[in-house]
């Protein structure tokens, strides 16, 4: 792929891209937010649920980035994409590109785009939308998402982005189980949860709490990752001398599971679904008792909270081959049903429950979500850039 | 007959092409898509291309070949773009940027090959007019939008998007109108570039394919063969890259073969692990490889260019038409024979026809199957453990046990008598003794009574070799 020479970075003039109703203890929370994710190379927001608000922190941090510093591209993973959601008939916010920034999206919504941009490469990549094309913003506007929809294409448009000189990729991460591509590839998150999720307050304080959990799990050791990175499937155990050894089962969703003749096994890896099943057979296998459960990243573990707390309780140590540092973790207190619940409890139990911020982007009403690079009304009907909690 | 209409044939063809370093996936497909070359003219001239690119990866060092290896690798499968062009559509901003693409790739490789004198080998039509339509500001980028140079109205209305962002709805449609005007012009002037552009796609492709051959031919150790006067093939030291390479992982070396074969039947016949498929393969395998303009494996090699090529293998059934293996073999056979009423020139390479029935009417059909094909434009090279009736073929032998080794050596015998050492080598395999032992009682001619002929045969036959 060709791109204009890389400007070498300097260390410009910081810009405040602040909000005008934000207090100065806001703004400043809100640097720290932003100022974050530039120590990393890439960055994906998910969501927990449709709904969550993804989009929302998506357009949030993309209208708050340096742009005059950190060259950057966006990307989606998953099937997303279409103005109306189709499974709740709710508008679907798009994204708001700012001038400079580079996006990949499908052949079908690169023609749809409203905004001027310069095309940069048309890969082989194909999604059910067309093949992944690559591109630059020459003004600002909106544009449907859609990128790679494979672990591996995802990768690669990552390390080209990265090759030609880009120095923050951003990706729309889904977190759908429809998508082969997992967002763990990004060096940093920010998770996107809400009323969508669960309206009872306490259910959904404590599953976003559980995926916090997940997605903190530490790496594996440099010696298992170098080891299991390159497998993509099946499961697998290392003994104390260091050797890999394939267990035959169909998948760890296989009833048929055994564990003879693995006297010795440090580390047991399952590069595809973590399920109860599997978690509960290995924590009741005494011969397994210091094992060491690694899997490929925490969207791989389908296990309950129940399971999975019993299993640490038991001793079992699990861990990642990939892990993003997760950043922060957004609100949306409204679920696509109308239910609302309060913003500053939530806020505050999240808080307290995750240690991390937490934000509530969506607070206010219409006027004052207005994008500042934008100007314009209808990028988000119900942005703000309020933050209330932390 | 595609190159894909054979790429599974079982001697190996596959193989080949997944050793092949292909940088795009359109020179796959067009080599896939090429059709087998049927005139010696047409090899020579293929080979004669190949030659060049030999030349030129010696010439030139390995960061230069990876570096156009790399560039070779932005070359994209746009046909329909050109036919679109082609059929006077208006092409939208993807489409002009996979024209602009492609013509930058052609001109910058077109430069490299001109650079080593390889620039009449494969002509790429020159495109830099094509580059110029597409590139007003003379960036020499591969990226494409309408740009603003195109039309001055479209530079003022984007000027005053950016200044009025507000304004950016109705701004933009308006600039989608002179967009598509600017692409409809671009669309026609581009129009009589769409031929030079789909000759310089497939000139791309060719570069790309006989670099990888040429690269294969030094890494396999491949010959250049010559293309035979009368239709005799000569081989000389030829072995299979595959069977070769599996042999070596187990520190294990492959024996070449020499052999000669022309409208004659040749019939090897050998011991059991003598390597007599081995031979059949590899002998399919190097008539394919020449007929789509290969290296050879052998150290020489002197072909004769065939109409139709036929391998019959015995032991593959055909589930889906509900044959057994022997059906399905008879049927293969039946094609070849069919094949050889017309005026072709055909190669069948057929391996132990008739292995699955009785001895004595497998005998009778081998012998019968070698009558029926002499004296036919058809170069026949057969296997065969029966021992079948005096013929005028030209019969080989796999030398066999040696000293307790195997020796693949095929010579020549004056007679297609076959040896009989089915009960050594397995001996030599550690075979149950007792059953060994019993077997070789049998054979005893105190004990022949109630054999049929065709097995007195063949007990005459082992005391003439072993007792």
């Amino acid at each position: 792929m060709d791109c204009r020479a890389v400007t070498p970075w300097q260390p410009p003039p910081i810009v405040i891209s602040g909000c005008h109703n934000m207090t100065a203890l806001q703004d400043q929370t809100n640097m720290s937010f932003i100022n974050e994710i530039l120590n990393y190379d890439s960055l994906s927001i998910v969501g927990l649920q449709k709904n969550t608000g993804k989009t929302v922190s998506l357009n949030y941090v993309l209208d708050r980035l340096p742009i005059d510093r950190k060259r950057i591209a966006v990307t989606s993973i998953g099937i997303d994409g279409e103005t109306t959601d189709q499974v709740t008939r709710t508008q679907k916010p798009e994204i708001y590109l700012r001038q400079g920034m580079y996006f990949g999206t499908s052949e079908m919504h690169y023609r749809q785009k409203r905004i001027v941009s310069e095309l940069i490469d048309v890969s082989d990549e194909n999604t059910s939308l067309g093949r992944v094309v690559t591109a630059k913003a020459l003004t600002g506007g909106k544009i449907l998402l859609s990128g790679p929809s494979s672990a591996s294409g995802l990768k690669r448009w990552m390390k080209d982005m990265h090759r030609v000189g880009l120095d923050l990729v951003i990706i729309d991460g889904a977190l759908s189980r429809l998508s082969l591509a997992s967002p763990a590839v990004s060096q940093s998150m920010i998770l996107a949860t809400g009323a969508a999720y669960s309206t009872n307050m306490t259910t959904l304080v404590n599953q976003t709490a559980f995926v916090v959990e997940l997605i903190n799990i530490a790496l594996t050791n440099d010696f298992n990752l170098n080891l299991l990175m390159p497998i993509e499937k099946g499961v697998w155990y290392v003994d104390s001398e260091g050797a890999l050894h394939e267990i035959k089962m169909v998948s760890s969703l296989s009833q048929e599971i055994h564990f003879e003749g693995m006297d010795d096994c440090k580390t047991l890896y399952v590069a595809g679904a973590l399920v109860d099943s599997f978690l509960e057979k290995v924590r009741k296998n005494p011969k397994l008792k210091t094992t060491e459960l690694v899997v490929r990243d925490f969207t791989r573990i389908f296990a309950s909270p129940q399971q999975y707390r019993m299993f640490l309780k038991s001793g079992g140590k699990i861990r990642v081959l990939q892990k993003s540092k997760l950043i922060a973790v957004t609100v949306n207190p409204t679920s696509p049903l109308g239910v609302t619940l309060d913003s500053d409890t939530l806020c505050a139990k999240l808080t307290e429950a995750i240690h991390l911020p937490v934000y509530d982007l969506m607070k206010n009403n219409v006027d004052d979500c207005v994008p500042q690079s934008s100007q314009t009304k209808s990028v988000c009907e119900t942005q703000t850039h309020t933050m209330r909690c932390n | 007959m595609q190159l894909r209409d054979n790429i599974e044939s079982p001697c190996g063809l596959r193989y080949m092409l997944d050793q092949l370093e292909l940088q795009s996936g359109y020179a796959r497909r067009w080599l896939l898509d090429m059709p087998m070359m049927r005139t010696g003219e047409e090899i020579a001239q293929a080979y004669a291309v190949l030659h060049r690119f030999v030349e030129f990866i010696e010439q030139v060092d390995t960061p230069y070949i990876n570096t156009l290896q790399f560039r070779l690798q932005g070359l994209k499968d746009i046909r329909t773009t050109i036919k679109n062009l082609g059929q006077k559509a208006v092409l939208d901003d993807i489409e002009l940027f996979e024209v602009k693409h492609l013509a930058i790739l052609a001109v910058d490789v077109a430069e490299r090959m001109r650079n080593h004198g390889l620039d009449d080998a494969v002509q790429i039509p020159d495109l830099n007019e094509v580059i110029t339509i597409l590139d007003p500001d003379g960036l020499k980028m591969a990226t494409f939008y309408v740009y603003d140079s195109y039309c001055q109205e479209l530079r003022d209305l984007r000027s005053q998007m950016r200044q009025h962002p507000e304004q950016q709805e109705d701004l933009l449609l308006q600039c989608a109108e002179i967009e598509e005007g600017v692409r409809r012009d671009l669309s026609q002037q581009l129009h009589p570039f769409a031929k030079a552009l789909e000759a310089a796609q497939v000139a791309l492709a060719q570069i790309d394919v006989n670099l990888a051959k040429a690269l294969q031919m030094k890494q396999l150790g491949l010959c250049f063969p010559t293309i035979s006067s009368d239709e005799s093939s000569r081989y000389e030291s030829m072995f299979h890259p595959q069977v070769k390479d599996a042999l070596e992982k187990t520190k294990k070396t492959f024996q070449p073969v020499t052999l000669e074969f022309g409208l004659k039947p040749t019939l090897i016949t050998g011991a059991n692990m003598g390597g007599k498929t081995v031979v059949l393969k590899t002998l399919t395998l190097c008539q394919y490889l020449f007929q789509y303009g290969f290296g050879i494996p052998a150290e020489k090699a002197d072909i004769a260019v065939k109409d139709e090529i036929y391998f019959c293998i015995g032991d593959e059934q055909s589930i889906e038409k509900g044959l057994s293996s022997f059906a399905a073999e008879m049927k293969n056979i039946d094609a070849v024979i069919k094949a050889s009423r017309e005026d072709r020139k055909i190669v069948a390479l057929i391996d132990e026809p008739a292995r699955t029935t009785n001895p004595t009417e497998g005998t009778a059909l081998v012998s019968a199957l070698v009558k029926v094909l002499s004296g036919k434009r058809l170069s026949l090279v057969m296997t065969t453990h029966y021992d079948i009736e005096p013929t005028d073929a030209h019969c080989l032998r796999v030398k066999g046990f040696e000293n307790g080794t195997m020796n693949y050596e095929l010579v020549e015998v004056q007679d297609g008598e076959v040896p009989h050492e089915a009960l050594n080598i397995a001996e030599s395999l550690g075979i149950d003794k007792e059953w060994i032992a019993e077997a070789r009682r049998i054979l005893t001619p105190s004990n022949s009574r109630g054999l049929d002929k065709g097995a007195n045969s063949t007990i005459l036959g082992v005391k003439k070799h072993f007792c």
